[in-house]
C-alpha cells in the first residue's frame, strides 16, 4: 500500500510549506491523475490518519481526479489570523 | 478568521525522483548498467539472479540490493551464488523500494568493481511501479503460473517496464497458460515491451537473457 508512503511525504511537504506560511491548517489539496497508480480512497484513508497529528491537527484531505499521471500537493488552506493584506 | 490559500502545485513524487536522478548519476559516472527487478510474489526472480550469478557474476561483476517486507531469505541465497556482498532492505511493512534506500545501498558498493546492478524489488505488481529507483530500465517478470491478463490487470507495471521475463515456461505443458496471449495483453498495455521466455528452473531460455546482459554492459560506458 504505497498510498501511506505518499501521505508521509504529502505531510513533509505540507511541513516545508508551512514553516513560510505560519497558521492552522485548514485543507490540504491534492490532484491525483487517472493514471497516477493512486487509490483516492486509499490516499484519503492515509491522509486523514497522517493529517489527525500535529501540526496538521483537523486538517481535511480534498482530493481532485484529473487527467494522466499527475501527482501533485496543489494546494493548502491556512488559518494565520492575520488581517487580510 | 483569515483563510488563506496556497497554491503549491509541487509533484509529490519530487523528492523520490531527484533522489532517482542522483543515483543515476553515480552509476552513469562509473559506467554501471542497473536494472530494476520488478514481479508479484514468488515469479522467480530470486531463482533468475541466482542463476545470473552463477553464470555472470564474476564476469561483469554483478552487484545485487534486495528488497522483501520481512526477512532477508532472498539477500542469503543470493550471497551463497557470489563472493561478493548482498545488501539487503528489510522494508519492515512497506511495498516497495525507494530512490533514498537505493542511494544508501549504493554506499556499501564499490562501484569503481561493479558493471552490472540489480535490484531486486518488493515483489508487487503494483506500487513499485511509482517509485524511480535510478535503473536503466524496469524488468518485469512474470511467470506462467500467474493469469495471462497480469498485464491487463496491472498496466502501469508493464507499461513502465522496458523488458519482461516470461519465467516458469517448464511449466507450460502442464498448465492451461497461453503465452500468445499473455504476450498479445502485454504488447497491447506496452507495444515496446522486449520479451525474454525463460525458466531459471530447468535453464531454457537463459542464454538469451545472458546474451542480453552482456550486451547490455558492454553499451555502458563510464562518463
Amino acid at each position: 500500500m504505497h498510498e501511506m508512503s505518499i501521505a508521509l511525504e504529502v505531510a513533509r511537504l505540507v511541513e516545508e510549506q508551512m514553516s513560510s506560511h505560519p497558521g492552522r491548517l485548514l485543507r490540504v489539496g491534492i490532484e491525483i491523475g487517472d493514471d497516477a497508480g493512486v487509490e483516492p480512497d486509499n490516499l484519503a484513508f492515509c491522509l486523514e490518519a497522517v493529517l489527525a497529528y500535529p501540526p496538521f491537527s483537523g486538517a481535511t484531505p480534498v482530493l481532485a481526479r484529473v487527467a494522466g499521471d499527475v501527482l501533485r500537493l496543489d494546494f493548502l488552506e491556512v488559518d494565520d489570523d492575520r488581517p487580510d493584506d | 478568521m483569515t483563510v488563506r490559500t496556497i497554491e503549491v502545485r509541487e509533484r509529490i513524487m519530487a523528492r523520490n525522483d531527484e533522489l532517482a536522478a542522483e543515483v543515476r548519476r553515480r552509476l552513469d559516472a562509473a559506467g554501471v548498467t542497473a536494472f530494476n527487478m520488478v514481479s508479484s510474489p514468488g515469479s522467480g526472480k530470486t531463482l533468475l539472479l541466482e542463476r545470473t550469478l552463477e553464470a555472470l557474476g564474476e564476469e561483469l561483476d554483478i552487484a545485487v540490493v534486495t528488497g522483501d517486507v520481512q526477512t532477508q531469505n532472498d539477500a542469503d541465497r543470493l550471497a551463497r551464488r557470489t563472493s561478493r556482498l548482498v545488501q539487503a532492505v528489510v522494508t519492515g511493512g512497506a511495498c516497495h523500494l525507494d530512490a533514498s534506500q537505493v542511494m544508501a545501498a549504493l554506499d556499501a558498493i564499490d562501484l569503481a568493481q561493479t558493471r552490472l546492478f540489480f535490484v531486486e524489488n518488493v515483489g508487487n505488481l503494483v506500487c513499485p511501479a511509482s517509485w524511480d529507483l535510478g535503473e536503466l530500465a524496469k524488468i518485469v517478470v512474470f511467470s506462467v503460473t500467474e493469469g495471462e491478463d497480469k498485464p491487463l490487470k496491472y498496466p502501469k507495471m508493464f507499461r513502465m517496464a522496458k523488458y519482461a521475463v516470461l519465467n516458469k515456461i517448464d511449466l507450460l505443458p502442464h498448465l492451461d497458460f497461453d503465452l500468445e496471449q499473455a504476450m498479445s495483453y502485454a504488447l497491447q498495455v506496452n507495444p515496446g515491451l522486449h520479451f525474454f521466455l525463460t525458466s531459471a528452473r530447468t535453464g531454457q531460455g537463459l542464454d538469451d537473457w545472458f546474451h542480453f546482459l552482456r550486451q547490455q554492459v558492454r553499451a555502458a560506458v563510464p562518463a
